[in-house]
């Protein structure tokens, strides 16, 4: 029982959703909003439970599970996300006729797999985290099926997700067969004394691959643009926040906690990867006219930032992943929330459909430019905070031209950000579009406003969440 | 006390915050008052704080609200520090800005986007103070981007005409890439100096060891980098002339008087860090010299007046860039305040001048000309009495004719490059000439002579709104020499004294007479030339009697060719990096989708390119190829790390 | 121990030879019988490794039960034969190197298994069912009941796709 206590998060998500499974068969199908707040309610109250256990530590069911300050974060951030992506989902599905109660369902084994792999603390453990976060994923891509590019969008991701599993299985056997170890503080240990490594740094290259995939760092990114373009809005803002952060702790988890001695050979390949990843994000969104896409490739240029954090390592750099992500979450769950709203529910993925937003619906336009300038990292937004941390920690420990290059490509990445901006507020909407004063007061509108506000509200009072973070950092196990 | 330091920054950010939330119910002259009201109140309390900082025993008043970013080694506070160059700068702002919003109530009558344009006002004077407020570089530069963002919104306000739009593009970029050099400067500073506060930082650059001299040169340049950015000098002047497709108060209030002069300010801030590099100074002078030089000749030629003042701006911004880097600090930031108050004039009055020259067309509804082009204006002098007197002052101002303004805080730039750097000296000596030719050249097409358009003959003087702030303006462009006599004079030097608890004692001089009388005889016969030269200029369709400079002309015409020149050598391999980029990982922004769930399965007569092809057999190919990277550089860094 | 190796060897050539043949044949029913060789070639090797229990489950469970309703299910759609495929002119260049990259790959892993470094010491298993069924419910339990959730996951998934709104 007090084992349970433990993973009380990821429990309260796996057992909300099998509860609604069955709940929901008594639920009419027009009345599948009931659903949808049930699963919120699940997912807040995990989130809950969270912060409410903040400051726990300590492992069981045989050293397979874990808990501390990053776990409680990363359960908290993915059930907010979790809240919120809902609180999209509600008009967005509806409108598509994908108001489906396994939406919800799927949703919540997804985040019980997030929130699992923060409290991981084995390699066996870790893959099966990924795995459940990814499966019900694959299917929610391809939930707005027969349409042909939800359902290429999920055929995509499974595909190359299955073989992006592959390298990280057959990396993490490789490990065992280094170390027999699965478990992470034992690999740790035995690196204490060993020397000579070459088949656990292959093994660790190719678990590399695996999770690398998962965060779209270049160049395992190929399947970003078409998946998160193909998969419906609401579960694309899923993915490419609480997927991302889940990535990057079962990153921090697998090579900082059990390959932290191993830090001299894997961290200049980081450092490789997040100049690539940076370089590759960044200019494939220059030139997309499609908005969604060039989300896509700003996901992927995201990556590279918190790459970036992971390359340079100790506290300051883990310090600024674990402050970006929620940054990045806020910032990019506003613009999502902008995309389904603007064109009420018909989406316009181009972004010259975004022409005079400023006037036609002045307010999504507001939510929509704070979020491409928090993006961007233009002072005092979350993004300009997170990026600055992560700069600096690169900077402290050397890695002067990795930081260079993360200044350099965010000055390009000013250029598709503010193109965004000019459409709203520098061009005239198209003829015909009725002018609407001011938005009705929607779940739809809340949710985004609350995004958009956590995107300055992070930036100009960051301290308590930097001082949160800070402790969950330095209690690392 | 500590919470009142906050005031003037919150005043404007509440009219903002009013403005943007009932504006629409309000009315235009409600909202108007309302911004005017913030920035006047904000004006009374900048005056206040400029005697608390005169009586405070150490010149200054701080307030400390707490941490803002705090990590163990780096603590942001949300500082705040008025010294003595804060208070100088914060009268300019509250003081030039308020008039400005209250000329802007009768400029923007009419417009239907009124309140978003005094929101947008009132949110530049709020980040205008914070950066001069700040206490540490961070904040600064939060101000520093937030003043930058509306000047972008405003130059692209009027957003029917596309080219606005693209100059507000082209200003975010430009400005971009300074800012790259001001944060990795900053990211410089942190790691010199493990501080980001102005006091830490210029205290331990004082102990800093003379072999460390080397990063501070590294550091002054990539702070003289942002400064290039946000005060449009070389190479990255070329946002600042097209930014003057914004309204006119805000030429006159961002792209003259304040913003653009954020980069000077920077740099006298830091002054302790430019005194231990020497080889920064002199670059710092070089450019600003170049710049002045450069621009001035631009603005010779230039038919749009107020592409003309675009262009001295550019050039006075040179003039204080150089000022800088002889190390004459006083001579800069008096040369910044005259500047202030002589080039707002200027472009309030050539907006009442096109207001003027608009009047035909809003009373019949005829368009047939111009109203920006100079060649259609003439003799406007006896049609706006008031705009043409003002203009005139701060024309001749500008001009550097004694005893307006311009004249002392000039020849205090001019006096030092004369005493240090003789190349500086032609430089910012041809300047002087070409400006006093370009503002006789303006004056007298655009008041004197007969009209050359129907507008200009029809042209009508403005309202008291718009009169009223030029005619205080013009007061303080004919008084403001005062601030800072040479030595000698009654009241000597007060502004050097008043800036002593800031930059130190600087040596003050008396008024050198020969070098003195040298560039004023200059000036009246530049003037006199291009009087003589344009009397001859009747019909709009006339040639610029320059043109018979030939080349010359075309080079000042085209502006050397510059935009030209970035296009060919920058933007254009940009693009065509970006796109052929574009066309290896993505398909040049068209959908990765256009193969159908088929393609998976069966072959479709779909062009194949590169190699986003939409094709998972090819993502695969990829995923393969990294990985195989990976490994590889895995094995190869443990190997290379074994072997000592 | 030697003759352990050679079977072992025989083994893993069929196995990986029935994989590629099962990647590459263009019939489905083919595909799946080069499936169920592959699957009876593992079960071999966990006999080879002292785990009979284990051999058998894999036999019943893959060899037998899945497959068998692989088989049914294509057969049932009738969906035996891929149309022949001609590779696109454009992509040829791929297969050669996917699978030069492929061998690099594989020549990387055992490059690393060649260099002397650190090894897991060979430990004696007990591989019974009352061994691997006291592991599951001990040391296992978490990631046992994990994978429940997981299965439970992928079945609502598959339902989801596949039903009929």
């Amino acid at each position: 029982m007090n084992e349970l206590l433990l993973v009380l998060p990821p429990l309260i998500f796996a057992l909300g959703g099998v509860v609604l499974l069955m709940v929901d068969l008594a639920i009419p199908r027009e009345r599948k909003s009931l659903t949808a707040g049930m699963a919120a309610v699940v997912s807040a109250a995990a989130a809950l439970c969270a912060i409410l256990q903040w400051g726990l530590a300590g492992s069981g069911f045989q050293g397979m599970i874990s808990v501390d300050g990053v776990a409680l974060a990363l359960d908290a951030l993915v059930g907010v996300i979790g809240v919120m992506t809902i609180g999209l989902s509600l008009r967005y599905n509806a409108l598509r006729g994908i108001l489906r109660g396994e939406f919800f369902v799927l949703m919540l084994f997804s985040l019980s797999g997030m929130a699992l792999i923060g409290h991981a603390a084995n390699l066996l453990t870790i893959f099966l985290a990924i795995e459940l976060l990814s499966i019900p994923l694959y299917v929610l891509s391809g939930i707005a099926r027969p349409r042909l590019d939800s359902e290429e969008s999920a055929m995509k991701y499974f595909l190359l997700g299955a073989f992006a599993s592959g390298f990280l299985v057959f990396g993490m056997a490789l490990v065992y067969g280094a170390t027999g170890q699965l478990s992470l503080t034992g690999i740790a240990r035995t690196l204490i004394t060993s020397t000579s490594v070459p088949l656990l740094v292959v093994g660790a290259a190719l678990m590399l691959v695996g999770l690398g995939f998962k965060v779209a760092a270049a160049p395992f990114h190929m399947w970003t643009p078409d998946v998160y373009q193909g998969a419906p809005t609401t579960v694309t803002a899923f993915m490419s926040t609480a997927t991302k952060a889940a990535g990057f702790v079962a990153l921090l988890r697998v090579f900082g906690v059990a390959l932290g001695d191993l830090a001299n050979v894997w961290q200049p390949a980081f450092a490789a990867l997040s100049a690539l990843t940076m370089m590759i994000g960044n200019l494939g969104a220059l030139t997309q006219i499609n908005l969604k896409r060039m989300l896509a490739y700003s996901s992927i240029a995201h990556a590279g930032y918190l790459l970036m954090g992971l390359a340079a390592g100790g506290v300051s750099g883990v310090r600024g992943v674990v402050f970006y992500l929620p940054a990045y979450a806020a910032a990019s769950l506003a613009a999502f929330a902008a995309m389904t709203a603007a064109h009420n529910g018909e989406e316009d993925q181009s972004i010259s459909a975004y022409a005079g937003l400023s006037r036609t619906r002045p307010g999504w336009a507001l939510v929509m430019a704070v979020a491409m300038l928090s993006l961007l990292g233009i002072p005092p937004t979350a993004g300009f905070v997170g990026k600055y941390m992560l700069f600096q920690s690169a900077i402290d420990v050397g890695l002067v031209p990795l930081a260079v290059i993360g200044v350099l490509t965010s000055v390009v990445s000013g250029y598709y950000y503010l193109r965004v901006i000019v459409t709203m507020y520098f061009e005239a909407p198209p003829e015909g579009v009725a002018v609407t004063k001011g938005n009705r007061l929607s779940l739809h509108w809340v949710t985004g406003a609350i995004a958009a506000a956590a995107s300055i509200v992070l930036g100009i009072l960051p301290a308590p969440l930097i001082n949160a973070v800070t402790a969950g950092v330095t209690s690392i196990r | 006390m500590q919470m009142l330091i906050l005031l003037p920054i919150l005043l404007p950010l509440a009219g903002m915050l009013i403005n943007a939330a009932f504006g629409a119910r309000l009315g235009h002259r409600t909202v108007g008052a309302i911004a005017t009201t913030a920035v006047a109140a904000a004006f009374a309390l900048s005056v206040y704080f400029f005697a608390q900082v005169a009586g405070a025993p150490d010149h200054a008043v701080s307030g400390n609200f707490g941490p803002w970013i705090n990590v163990a080694e780096l603590e942001v506070p949300y500082g705040f520090r008025i010294d003595a160059l804060s208070a100088t700068m914060m009268l300019i702002i509250t003081g030039i800005g308020g008039l400005i919003h209250l000329y802007s109530i009768g400029y923007m009558k009419g417009d239907p986007r009124t309140q978003r344009f005094f929101v947008y006002l009132n949110l530049f004077v709020a980040s205008m103070l914070t950066l001069v407020m700040a206490d540490n570089f961070l904040l600064l530069f939060v101000g520093w981007e937030l003043v930058g963002l509306c000047s972008y919104l405003l130059i692209g306000f009027w957003f029917s005409n596309i080219k606005n739009a693209e100059a507000g593009r082209k200003a975010f970029v430009v400005n971009r890439i300074g800012d790259v050099a001001f944060v990795l400067g900053v990211l410089l500073i942190f790691a010199t100096f493990g501080a980001l506060g102005f006091k830490e930082v210029f205290e331990k650059a004082e102990h800093l060891k003379p072999e460390s001299a080397g990063v501070l040169t590294v550091i002054t340049l990539l702070l003289f980098g942002g400064a290039t950015g946000k005060s449009a000098q070389l190479p990255l002047y070329v946002w600042l002339p097209d930014a003057m497709a914004g309204p006119t108060p805000v030429s006159a209030l961002i792209h003259a008087a304040t913003m653009v002069t954020a980069g000077i300010y920077m740099l006298i801030r830091s002054h302790v860090l430019l005194e231990h590099a020497p080889v920064a100074m002199q670059v710092i002078a070089l450019v600003g010299a170049v710049t002045a030089f450069m621009a001035g000749f631009v603005a010779l030629t230039q038919w749009d007046i107020k592409k003309v003042l675009a262009y001295s701006t550019v050039s006075q911004l040179g003039f204080m860039v150089a000022g800088v880097g002889l190390g004459a600090l006083v001579g800069a930031q008096f040369h910044l305040l005259t500047h202030a108050f002589f080039k707002a004039l200027l472009f309030l009055a050539a907006g009442s001048v096109i207001h003027g020259m608009e009047h035909l067309t809003l009373t019949t509804g005829r368009h047939d000309s111009d109203p920006q082009d100079m060649r259609n204006m003439g003799g406007l002098r006896a049609k706006m009495p008031i705009t043409t007197a003002t203009f005139i002052i701060g024309g001749l101002a500008l001009a550097g004719i004694p005893p307006l303004a311009g004249f002392w805080s000039k020849d205090e730039i001019l006096a030092a490059a004369a005493r240090t750097s003789p190349a500086v000296l032609v430089l910012l000596g041809v300047t002087a000439a070409f400006t006093a030719f370009y503002v006789g050249r303006q004056i007298y097409l655009v008041f004197f002579g007969a009209p050359r358009s129907e507008a200009a003959s029809h042209a009508a003087e403005t309202a008291p709104t718009m009169t009223v702030p030029l005619i205080v303006l013009a007061a303080l462009a004919v008084l403001g020499g005062l601030l800072n006599l040479p030595a000698g004079f009654p009241a000597e030097g007060w502004l050097g004294h008043w800036l002593e608890s800031v930059i130190g004692k600087e040596p003050h001089a008396p008024l050198d007479l020969a070098l003195a009388g040298f560039f004023v005889v200059l000036a009246v016969a530049a003037i006199a030339f291009a009087v003589s030269l344009y009397r001859r200029f009747v019909k709009a369709t006339q040639a610029d009697p320059l043109e018979r400079l030939g080349a010359l002309h075309g080079l000042s015409f085209n502006k050397w060719h510059l935009d030209g020149l970035y296009r060919a050598v920058l933007i254009k391999p940009f693009y065509a990096g970006a796109s052929f980029l574009a066309r290896i990982f993505d398909q040049g922004g068209i959908d990765g989708l256009v193969n159908g769930v088929g393609a998976l399965t069966r072959e479709l007569s779909v062009t194949l390119r590169e190699l986003q092809t939409g094709f998972v057999r090819s993502y695969g190919l990829i995923t393969l190829l990294g990985a195989v990277a990976v490994v590889a550089y895995f094995l190869f860094t443990l190997f290379n790390g074994i072997r000592p | 121990m030697q003759a352990e190796f050679i079977v072992f060897l025989a083994v893993a050539l069929v196995a990986i030879g029935a994989a590629i043949g099962m990647a590459l044949s263009r019939h489905a029913l083919y595909a799946a019988m080069f499936l169920v060789l592959n699957f009876a070639c593992v079960a071999v090797m966990y006999l080879l490794l002292n785990a009979p229990f284990l051999a058998v489950a894999q036999v019943t469970v893959y060899t037998g039960a899945i497959m068998v309703l692989f088989v049914f299910v294509i057969m049932l759609l009738g969906a035996e034969k891929l149309p022949a495929q001609e590779t696109r002119p454009e992509m040829r260049w791929q297969r050669p190197l996917a699978i030069g990259l492929g061998a690099f790959l594989l020549l990387q892993v055992g490059l690393a298994l060649a260099l002397p470094g650190m090894r897991a010491a060979p430990e004696p298993i007990d591989a019974s069912p009352l061994a691997i069924g006291m592991k599951l419910f001990t040391t296992y339990l978490f990631p046992f009941e994990v994978a429940s959730v997981l299965l439970l996951a992928a079945m609502v998934g598959a339902v989801t796709l596949t039903r009929k709104d």
